[in-house]
């Protein structure tokens, strides 16, 4: 097949993915930027498009071009960008709000009902030769950053955003339930960015955990059945010797699993907050009496907004946060589909596409 | 059954068990207590549930208990260290004395104490009694243009003042509350007095959602059987104009009310939870985390809340005395709980015993 102009990975129908050359981009506001992608993670969404067609109210109607966690270098700059210049190393933020409304206007353009969000569909994703941003959604990598590492700062914005909405305090014990990337990340961010004093990962996966453990420096709890979610909460806080201080202060779910976020909430002190990124279930049963009689805070998180990737391209680039040690494996953009089934077999934990050659 | 004595109370032996006893005249227990002769007793829901059911949770009704905390009454004998107070002055009292010392204590949500001494939660007695003993700065002085009546709904009041300031219900803005009884009513009260300009009321019952109107509500609602918490959620947005509510209430502990708030919230509301129902409810985790919705239980009240609500009576900007729909005499007071297990009335005060 030869290379013409922009080769993309789409998503024709569940289980259908082919490679299509695609129009190249064009400037078309001068604040607009465009940019090789040179590297795209592939996240849970991204595959379960891939297999169901559709996340909720987003349904796959017509080919979609999947990836939204992306780096790469800038080609070409509109006349009046000037936080980037052709040649930078960039990551990018990849939803486009509309930036008038009162949403966006009071900094929550993550929920801006206009966005534009790479790889949902209707929207085109990132997996693809060349990719329009607009200037103030590109983020400079410098120079001892990868575009590698560039390719994990969209998960590790959505891990900053948590703990920034947690508000996680220097001192303060952490229970992360999920060894995942989000998870790993979420554990990391508050243990060396943010000063958590404990910092516990939970998962149902030994080798997550060691993992977990080896990689990063946090505690591990492993997730055993036959105990209520109750159980499993009082334990979690036994083991970690918070009985004086009747439990943990923050919780954070990265699993989305209702067992999960029930644990979560039995772990906490009174007062403490819980913070949902995970995505799983649509309802789950909650200890409402609990949240009620403990005054727990508990908030959800989406996506990211203001501030998020600066952050984190700021804890990479000090080697605050080592997200290569994510990457488990990296192929060529001719081996992106058999990357997606890869990952849809729950094998690797992240998984790198480079861009077309 | 006589009231007769020196300290005639209300004790519930067991399940619908009731009678009056004389107890031993409390006696101070420092310098800086204050002993209390109760006038005015509101009823609450957790006294009827003790009634009925012996228990709430692990709180369970081991050995006879003197039921009642919402009180109000005058002071009869003040310690040598009370300088707050001396001895005719009328009283709110906030009944549940912590350990100060903890962790939770110091951190200043003494609500939260583990060792809390809490009035009619057993094992510790209640107000439904002639005399009772609290620390000087577990009551406020009432001013001369609050009566001992509105005195005794200073207690719900100050749950109410609790779950705004959680809520940080800002001016201008819109709140829903899910029960019009008196916990929600005073919750679109107060609403209203932080500045709230659209409070929308639901319940099940229109007499209560006509006393909502009465009382600070702009809009009410009744949710058709049948229909989804989500439906019930875009009628409500309908009902205003197409405009989320930015705060969410509940203070009916119903399965249905928690979904229906979830869902009608607007993205990054804030939801409180006060009522108390089934301990374990379906919550719609999803709807609740793309919202980034931001929800925060609510558990009695603690520093500074009882002193607001006080301020929000004498000030006019709350009438407590719309809630108040029965009154009965102490030697009367089973009849008082009959009439709540009946579901009638919104509060019922009971007299201080006379002697």
């Amino acid at each position: 097949m030869t290379i013409n102009q922009n080769y993309s990975l789409v998503l024709q129908k569940v289980n259908h993915l082919s490679f299509e050359d695609r129009p190249k981009p064009v400037i078309v506001n001068e604040t607009d930027v465009i940019v090789q992608i040179l590297a795209t993670g592939i996240c849970g969404s991204d595959v379960h498009f891939y297999a169901h067609g559709c996340i909720g109210d987003f349904v796959v109607k017509k080919p979609l071009i999947l990836g939204h966690e992306s780096a790469g270098i800038v080609t070409k700059v509109g006349s009046e960008v000037t936080k980037v210049m052709v040649g930078d190393k960039i990551c990018l933020e990849p939803g486009t709000p509309c930036h008038v409304c009162s949403l966006c206007l009071r900094g929550q353009y993550n929920h801006c009902a206009k966005m534009h969000f790479a790889a949902a569909p209707p929207v085109d994703g990132t997996l693809t030769k060349y990719f329009k941003i607009a200037e103030t959604f590109c983020y400079k990598l410098p120079d001892n950053v990868s575009v590698d590492e560039g390719a994990l700062m969209e998960p590790l914005s959505v891990a900053v955003h948590a703990v920034r909405e947690a508000k996680i305090t220097p001192g303060s014990s952490v229970v992360v339930f999920g060894a995942g990337p989000v998870g790993l990340l979420v554990a990391a961010v508050a243990r060396n960015a943010y000063g958590a004093s404990l910092t516990v990962i939970v998962d149902i996966n030994e080798e997550r955990l060691k993992f977990a453990k080896e990689n990063f420096g946090v505690e591990t709890y492993l997730s055993i059945k036959g105990r209520t979610a109750k159980e499993a909460g009082d334990n979690l806080v036994d083991v970690f010797d918070l009985n004086s201080e009747r439990g943990f202060e923050f919780a954070i779910d990265a699993t989305g699993v209702p067992y999960c976020i029930q644990s979560a909430l039995y772990t906490l002190r009174p007062r403490g907050s819980f913070v949902q990124i995970g995505m799983g279930a649509d309802n789950a049963e909650l200890p409402i009496s609990t949240i009620c009689f403990h005054e727990l805070n508990v908030r959800g998180s989406f996506r990211y907004n203001g501030g998020d990737f600066e952050q984190a391209v700021g804890l990479v680039a000090r080697g605050i946060v080592d997200v290569k040690k994510l990457i488990s494996s990296k192929v060529k953009f001719s081996q992106a589909k058999d990357a997606f089934e890869f990952v849809r077999q729950g094998k690797g934990l992240k998984t790198l596409i480079s861009g077309p050659e | 059954m006589t009231v007769a004595g020196q300290n005639p109370s209300f004790v519930l032996k067991k399940v619908h068990e009731v009678s009056f006893e004389e107890r031993p005249i409390p006696k101070l227990s420092g310098p800086r207590d204050v002993r209390i002769e109760i006038k005015q007793t509101g009823i609450c829901g957790s006294d009827v549930h003790y009634y009925t059911h012996g228990a709430i949770g692990s709180f369970i009704v081991k050995s006879p208990m003197v039921l009642g905390h919402e009180s109000a009454g005058v002071v009869a004998e003040a310690g040598s260290a009370v300088t707050s107070l001396k001895v005719g002055d009328r009283v709110a009292l906030e009944p549940g004395i912590p350990c100060r010392y903890c962790d939770h204590c110091k951190a200043g949500f003494y609500n939260l104490c583990a060792d809390m001494k809490f009035a009619a939660t057993p094992p510790y007695d209640g107000t439904l009694c002639r005399y009772y003993v609290l620390p000087e700065d577990f009551c406020v002085k009432l001013p001369d243009t609050v009566s001992l009546e509105e005195g005794a709904l200073i207690e719900p009041l100050s749950v109410a003042v609790h779950v705004s300031k959680l809520a940080k219900i800002t001016p201008g803005s819109s709140a829903i509350v899910f029960g019009a009884g008196p916990v929600g009513l005073l919750c679109c009260a107060v609403a209203k007095a932080f500045g709230a300009t659209t409070i929308t009321a639901v319940d099940l019952v229109q007499a209560r959602l006509d006393l909502a109107k009465e009382v600070a509500a702009t809009h009410t609602f009744i949710p058709t059987r049948g229909d989804s918490a989500a439906e019930s959620a875009a009628k409500i947005k309908e009902l205003l104009g197409g405009k989320a509510p930015q705060f969410a209430i509940d203070a009916s502990g119903a399965a249905a009310s928690v979904n229906t708030a979830i869902h009608v919230l607007a993205q990054g509301g804030i939801y409180v939870q006060a009522g108390m129902g089934a301990s374990e409810i379906t919550f719609p985790i999803t709807e609740f985390t793309i919202k980034e919705l931001h929800a925060h239980g609510s558990f009695r009240y603690g520093p500074g809340d009882y002193q607001l609500a006080v301020e929000l009576v004498a000030s006019g900007r709350v009438d407590v005395k719309k809630l108040i729909t029965h009154r009965v005499k102490f030697e009367d007071a089973e009849e008082a709980f009959k009439l709540v297990v009946k579901g009638q009335g919104v509060k019922i005060l009971i007299g201080g015993p006379i002697v």
